[in-house]
């Protein structure tokens, strides 16, 4: 075993030394002051706000659309359940740019898109367009991830919550949900974190309009092409920190279901 | 496929051993690559997004001449420079613009350089919307939907800036703008696909979607044609193959798979 453990660690070791040196190349390629000096730029500070707004935007979405659909997916058989939840996966190995040429295609000159535009609702070319192209890739994630999570919570107790008199909204939302809650909010964490850092799709949809859809992830991109590199490593930087926070979150959400889970068979 | 299986046989005996032949078949694959043609470094080349059909034929053409095998990275100019400078990387330089050979010129990484052919911009327009834009003026009238390019990012962003200042309706037509791309073939998509009426795109973009796209000439007044050249780097300005890679992008035969493509001859027979 000792020999499979020595060969084991210089790979983490290995690991963990291309991502340190990956971080320190960005870190230590600008000064402080161009630091202060990015950061404080009605550009970068536009950038992180958008980033902000649409990502959370994009993860109520993903909530309103994929944990009804993660639930049925747990508890329901149904015909044609297998493609369903296949299908709904797809976006998770589609390459983003794709995904954006697809709904901008979706969204553009077709009867739908020509509809949600007479109402109102416009997807190309504005900060809504990156809106539904983090949705579209956060959604399944919220999906997969609460499907598995429900799975996790026995039926019975809903059974017992019913026999006791319970209404089944009523059920789901005082029995199952808190009991399905940690997978739940991983899977949100983690879609959160997909969603601020999407780029292809919004690309191709909401395009690059510098100080109108330019979220992180393009301010970084259209700084890099114009040689602006400091601009475009602070909002680097920015994403990589937001990137640590969520991992953070993750990892106290996991602490604190292995805290829990002695609990469970009481619960 | 073996490299998987001999392995996965193993693995119970030694981990060592794995590893060993895990490496020795990766050197392996390494040393075998195909083709016994006349050995030859491969050449690295950045090329201007927009390029990409004519340079895509142009190395294959190439390589059956030569043997020489030519890696192309295709990216927007600006990004190209900035790798090219952050990294050093690279053998010969191929923008859509003129602007960024001056700008690594400046940076003193430019041995010297071949004109290839006339990147010309052009207004193309959806053919949906061909009735209510016919010339440049037009771009200015309220409703149009433009689509332009970030003037920092791209070259031909950066030349329809400069056609707008020159047209003296900068303000007016600023206004239609809808959207700003990063690369021209992301605009001729745009408008090619009706979610843009117009942009300001290279000839060969609005070409490629001819069916989709008008093309409508910008006054000649407003622009010089932006010139594709490409440039040898210094750090491979001692390398016969590279050296000839450029002289056979500059040659006849080149310069006519670019005509081919929509690009004008330097001569300007046809402007």
């Amino acid at each position: 075993m000792k020999g499979l453990h020595r060969l084991c660690f210089i790979a983490l070791f290995l690991l963990a030394l291309l991502v340190a040196g990956v971080l320190f190349a960005l870190i230590f390629r600008i000064s402080f002051k161009e630091l202060g000096d990015a950061i404080s730029s009605p550009e970068v500070l536009f950038a992180l706000r958008l980033s902000l707004w649409t990502s959370l935007a994009a993860i109520i979405i993903a909530l309103i659309l994929g944990l009804p659909s993660g639930y049925l997916l747990a508890r329901r058989n149904f015909r044609g359940k297998v493609i369903l939840d296949t299908l709904i996966d797809i976006p998770l190995v589609m390459t983003p740019l794709v995904a954006g040429v697809g709904l901008l295609l979706l969204f553009g000159q077709t009867y739908l898109g020509k509809y949600l535009a007479r109402v109102g609702i416009n997807f190309i070319f504005s900060p809504w367009g990156a809106v539904i192209a983090q949705a579209f890739i956060a959604a399944p994630i919220v999906a997969r991830s609460s499907k598995a999570a429900f799975e996790e919570v026995s039926p019975r107790y809903e059974w017992a919550a019913q026999t006791l008199g319970l209404r089944p909204f009523r059920t789901f939302f005082r029995v199952t949900l808190p009991m399905a809650r940690q997978g739940i909010l991983s899977g949100i964490v983690l879609a959160w974190a997909r969603a601020i850092g999407e780029f292809g799709a919004t690309l191709m949809v909401a395009g690059a309009t510098r100080m109108k859809t330019e979220t992180l992830p393009i301010a970084v991109f259209l700084n890099i092409s114009s040689g602006e590199l400091g601009i475009a490593l602070s909002c680097a930087l920015l994403l990589i920190a937001m990137g640590l926070i969520i991992l953070l979150i993750l990892k106290q959400i996991g602490n604190n279901h292995r805290r829990e889970l002695p609990m469970k068979g009481i619960e | 496929m073996l490299l998987f299986f001999v392995p996965a046989g193993l693995m119970i005996r030694s981990n060592i051993k794995i590893f060993i032949l895990f490496f020795s078949f990766l050197s392996l694959l390494g040393l075998s690559r195909p083709g016994g043609e006349a050995r030859c470094e491969d050449i690295h080349l950045l090329a201007g997004a927009g390029l990409r059909q004519p340079v895509d034929q142009l190395i294959d053409l190439f390589r059956e001449q030569t043997g020489c095998r030519v890696i192309v990275d295709y990216a927007g100019a600006g990004n190209l420079l900035a790798r090219i400078i952050a990294s050093g990387h690279g053998d010969l330089f191929m923008p859509g613009s003129f602007y960024y050979i001056k700008r690594l010129e400046q940076e003193g990484l430019v041995d010297s350089f071949s004109i290839i052919a006339y990147h010309t911009p052009v207004i193309g327009v959806n053919r949906g919307k061909a009735h209510l834009i016919s010339s440049f003026q037009d771009l200015a009238r309220p409703g149009v939907r433009l689509a332009l390019g970030d003037p920092e990012a791209m070259a031909f962003g950066r030349v329809a800036m400069e056609i707008l200042e020159k047209s003296k309706i900068k303000d007016e037509i600023v206004k239609n703008v809808v959207v700003y791309g990063a690369t021209s073939k992301q605009m001729a998509l745009y408008v090619a696909q009706g979610d843009a009426d117009a942009s300001i795109i290279g000839r060969a973009d609005a070409i490629q979607y001819q069916d989709r796209i008008k093309i409508i000439p910008v006054p000649e007044e407003y622009f010089e044609a932006e010139i594709i050249a490409i440039a040898l780097l210094k750090k491979a300005a001692d390398r016969p193959e590279v050296i000839r890679f450029r002289d056979f992008m500059g040659s006849e035969n080149a310069i006519e798979v670019f005509r081919h493509f929509g690009f004008l001859h330097l001569d300007g027979a046809e402007r």
